[in-house]
């Protein structure tokens, strides 16, 4: 089978990769012992534009190198996460390469600060699929071109590439391995037909194929962020202030079994320091545990920020509300005429809707907490930074991350090294989540590597990752809705949240963070008159980009209230929303019924105790309906005993890949609906581990069916859209169950967890 | 000085006998296979063999180790021939891979208690974030 390898790219393509531009038609031909062929993947995931600003477009980043021994690498820049898109991008490459899934190896590029890509918004593979295919397929028809060269015959009809070989047709007995023909491609002119494989005859896009990462994940080689080692390595523990925004007063003095101390600057996400705030120590020992125990043990001296008290999970939650009412709102959906701003318009088509809802027949809000990220593998990253005297000369920095090109940006700001002497390796990420795009982590292990002189590894403890998150933003969303003859004639939306994009300085003035209304705007339904808002929140906590970023939160609203009016209403659940889907998408109509029939049987012969609820919710153009079965045991507990699952991403790479992204993202979305919160008192979060943020065990997990709807469309992401239907598909089944409607995330706040 | 078997092999390390076998296994003999997860026994991420028993190395005393042989997985087997990474490759069940390790050698230890399906699964009770318990079911049903 294809295999993952970690032996990094020559220095002489990592050289060529940072130096020279891509021709007009996206590529970057050269020979590097063989052909090597470099592209451009899209640089960004949605979630950060802000690389779009640092990075260029005309450097490669991902690269196919064909030996003239045969071997054939395919080499590239993003994060396995996790989601298989590693496996996956090679797939759509080695399909229009025309070689087998068992002829290739695949590995990580290395990063410098011009080249690799962010990996998010659930883009990493659907994003990619065009461009990879191209590459491939250029690729494949520079291998045709030297064996043109070599017969002479310039009619491209009499050549075809299949197994990793080019055949000629009319002497079938005359073939050359690719390798052969490697070296000479290099020279070769790329046709204007690179011939796209027609999706009819796929071989491997939209197979089951085995992940190629998955033969070092059972045998303990896979080399995560936390697993690098290196020769003569120090470790290193982080103290963050305890509390949200202070800092430190004066560096501790370095205790008895420490290496150092190191005092650490805070940078804002993006790596820019913030004026004047250490605002956490580094303590190095000799392994890491050492280092834990002695920054556990340290006292150290913080000034604590004057808004201290008030961060405060209660506090917080009655000024949201508050200000829910009485703030001014913008609208975000339908688009304000020109002669309007977001803001201006609000109270014009607030009265208009207000004039066509009169007493809303259902007036509710709903309410989502702020939630930690808690990625199973800690932050952590490695730095080893060379020096000649002072003077540092190299930096090379291995981490989990989903950002490599920011990693090696912030690397030369802090060590002023010119982009050439940085390396990134990213490593296999131990759960991404969106946690890892952030720099927090990156920023103290060089700091410290600056300061130790040493190869060191820095380590969040699980209670300094629980604590110093940047954390999913609590919303609260008011939804007003009018029902006249089982129709919807009015709806108004506002939810109020902090927005991730103004915390990190890139949301203008006065308009919309679009990712706090995602999932509440371009709804199937059709709603009479309705509108849109969001309200900003204007408190302190640092929040950041959680699985699915907007589209958790507004769902629950959105497909909760769907459910409030049909029982409202005294329709099925399921016709409700199809009579509301008239003029809608198709797509969610067909992924409706599918998923209406795929559970109907087991709804109509429900156990006693037991209650079905539904939701549907479309999250980075992939739509999903999830249908869940529950019961509850106790009054502090539930029990979800399946979930059925219907998908439609559009075209589908992996469906192997699909269906574990589905049973993750539900797994991930059950954890956050049951249990999950962040709490804050006095400034400082209270729960700090597993103990007391309770996540769900094997023995608990329900029985999870998914199906994936045929299409022909462009794929679209599957890392994050299992994740939204799942929260009010439970609240719907347990309102259905008990009568008790949740409206206030999560179920069960206070659970706790006890040990294996 | 502190003598460990690990993997048939020995080894000498010179820690604090408090230090936790976790710890030791990674930073000081660069067996990082077995990871940190919580600290505090509750994630099964850290779970190694000893004397053939499952044990969460987080929580447990290198001192403790002597005279005992720990299995890593690592040890497990030298080409993934072992039957549970057999099962885990067919049935594609690592995604990020962090906890697997972990819950890899818990149902090793379970099957060498003789144990089968569901005894199984509720000796493996641990945290997989990425949501791979349904296809670890699936694995174990065949095991
Ligand atoms: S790290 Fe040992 S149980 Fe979690
Ligand atoms: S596979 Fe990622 S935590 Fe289990």
């Amino acid at each position: 089978m294809t295999t993952y390898t970690s032996v990094p790219p020559t220095a002489e393509i990592n050289a060529t990769l940072a130096t020279h531009k891509l021709n007009r038609r996206g590529f970057l031909k050269f020979s590097a012992n063989g052909l090597a062929l470099a592209f451009a993947l899209p640089l960004i995931g949605r979630t950060d534009e802000a690389n779009a600003a640092l990075s260029s477009q005309d450097l490669a980043n991902s690269y196919i190198h064909v030996s003239p021994n045969g071997t054939i690498t395919l080499a590239f820049g993003g994060a396995e996460m996790g989601q298989g898109s590693m496996s996956g991008l090679a797939q759509i490459m080695a399909e229009e390469l025309m070689v087998d899934w068992t002829q290739i190896s695949v590995m990580q590029a290395l990063a410098n600060t011009v080249v690799s890509y962010t990996t998010g918004g659930s883009s990493a593979v659907s994003r990619r699929y065009t461009t990879l295919r191209t590459a491939g397929a250029a690729a494949r028809e520079l291998l045709v071109a030297a064996a043109m060269q070599e017969t002479g015959d310039s009619n491209r009809d009499n050549f075809k590439a299949d197994n990793a070989k080019i055949i000629y047709l009319p002497d079938t007995q005359i073939w050359w391995e690719y390798g052969e023909l490697a070296s000479a491609a290099a020279g070769m002119t790329l046709p204007n037909d690179l011939r796209l494989t027609n999706p009819a005859n796929f071989r491997l896009i939209g197979k089951p194929l085995p992940r190629v990462d998955i033969p070092a994940k059972v045998d303990g080689s896979a080399k995560f962020g936390i697993d690098i080692f290196l020769p003569g390595m120090v470790f290193a523990a982080i103290k963050h202030c305890p509390t949200i925004g202070g800092t430190l007063t004066s560096t501790p003095v370095k205790p008895a079994g420490a290496l150092a101390v190191v005092a650490c600057t805070a940078s804002n996400t993006r790596g820019n320091v913030i004026a004047g705030s250490k605002n956490a120590v580094a303590v190095v020992a000799s392994n890491s545990w050492l280092a834990f125990k002695l920054a556990k043990r340290l006292s150290v001296n913080w000034t604590l920020p004057a808004t201290t008290a008030d961060v405060d999970s209660t506090q917080l939650l009655a000024y949201a509300q508050a200000k829910l009412v009485s703030s001014a709102a913008l609208v975000a959906e339908p688009l304000p005429p020109t002669t309007f701003t977001p803001q201006s318009f609000a109270p014009v088509l607030e009265a208009d809707v207000a004039n066509t809802m009169g007493v809303p027949t259902i007036d509710a809000t709903y309410t989502a907490p702020y939630l930690a990220h808690a990625t199973m593998e800690v932050l952590n990253c490695t730095v080893n930074i060379m020096y000649a005297g002072d003077t540092p000369v190299s930096c090379e920095i291995w981490a989990p991350t989903q950002s490599a090109t920011t990693v090696a940006t912030n690397a030369a700001l802090l060590t002023l090294l010119p982009a050439t002497a940085i390396t990134v390796h990213t490593t296999f990420l131990g759960g991404g989540l969106g946690r890892k795009i952030e720099q927090d982590y990156i920023w103290q292990a060089i700091q410290v590597a600056m300061a130790v002189r040493k190869p060191v590894k820095l380590t969040w403890m699980r209670e300094e990752d629980f604590s110093h998150d940047q954390y999913r933003p609590m919303a609260l969303t008011r939804v007003r809705a009018k029902l006249a003859g089982g129709k919807i004639q009015a709806w108004s939306y506002r939810t109020l949240s902090q927005s991730i994009t103004a915390q990190r300085g890139r949301l203008t003035a006065g308009s919309v963070d679009s990712q706090a209304v995602e999932g509440a705007v371009h709804l199937p339904y059709t709603l009479g008159k309705y509108l849109v808002e969001w309200v900003p929140l204007d408190a302190g906590i640092p929040v950041g980009y959680w699985r699915s970023v907007g589209a958790s939160i507004n769902s629950f609203a959105v497909e909760s209230m769907m459910d409030e009016l049909a029982t409202a209403a005294g329709i099925d659940p399921f016709t409700f929303r199809y009579n509301h889907l008239g003029n809608g998408d198709p797509r969610a109509m067909a992924v409706l019924q599918a998923a209406d029939l795929l559970s109907s049987s087991w709804r109509k012969q429900l156990p006693a105790g037991h209650a079905w609820g539904v939701a549907i919710a479309q999250a980075f153009g992939t739509w999903v309906c999830e249908v869940v079965e529950i019961s509850q045991p106790s009054a502090s507990s539930l029990r979800v005993h399946r979930v059925d699952c219907v998908v439609d991403c559009g075209t589908v790479i992996n469906p192997g890949s699909v269906e574990a992204q589905m049973q993750g993202g539900i797994l991930h979305a059950l954890n956050a609906t049951l249990w999950g919160e962040a709490t804050f008192k006095a400034g400082v979060a209270t729960k700090l581990n597993f103990n007391n943020s309770r996540v769900m065990r094997l023995g608990e997990m329900p029985a999870v069916r998914v199906q994936i709807m045929p299409s022909t469309n462009a794929p679209s992401g599957i890392g994050e859209p299992g994740v939204p239907p799942l929260a009010p598909a439970l609240a719907n089944a347990y309102a259905r169950l008990g009568g008790i409607r949740i409206r206030k995330l999560p179920f069960f706040p206070n659970a706790t967890m006890g040990g294996l | 000085m502190i003598s460990l078997n690990v993997n048939g092999n020995n080894y000498n390390v010179d820690v604090d006998p408090a230090t936790p076998l976790l710890w030791v296994l990674r930073d000081v003999l660069g067996l990082t296979g077995t990871k940190y997860g919580c600290g505090i026994e509750v994630c099964g991420a850290c779970t190694v063999m000893i004397d053939g028993q499952r044990e969460p190395s987080c929580v447990f005393d290198v001192s403790s180790a002597i005279g005992k042989k720990v299995v890593t997985i690592e040890g497990l087997s030298a080409d993934r021939s072992h039957p549970v990474q057999k099962a885990w490759i067919k049935h594609q069940v690592p995604q990020c891979g962090y906890c697997q390790s972990g819950m890899i050698m818990a149902c090793a230890a379970a099957m060498k208690a003789g144990h089968f399906g569901n005894e199984i699964l509720s000796e493996m009770n641990h945290i997989c974030i990425c949501g791979t318990y349904s296809r670890i079911k699936d694995a174990v049903g065949e095991l």
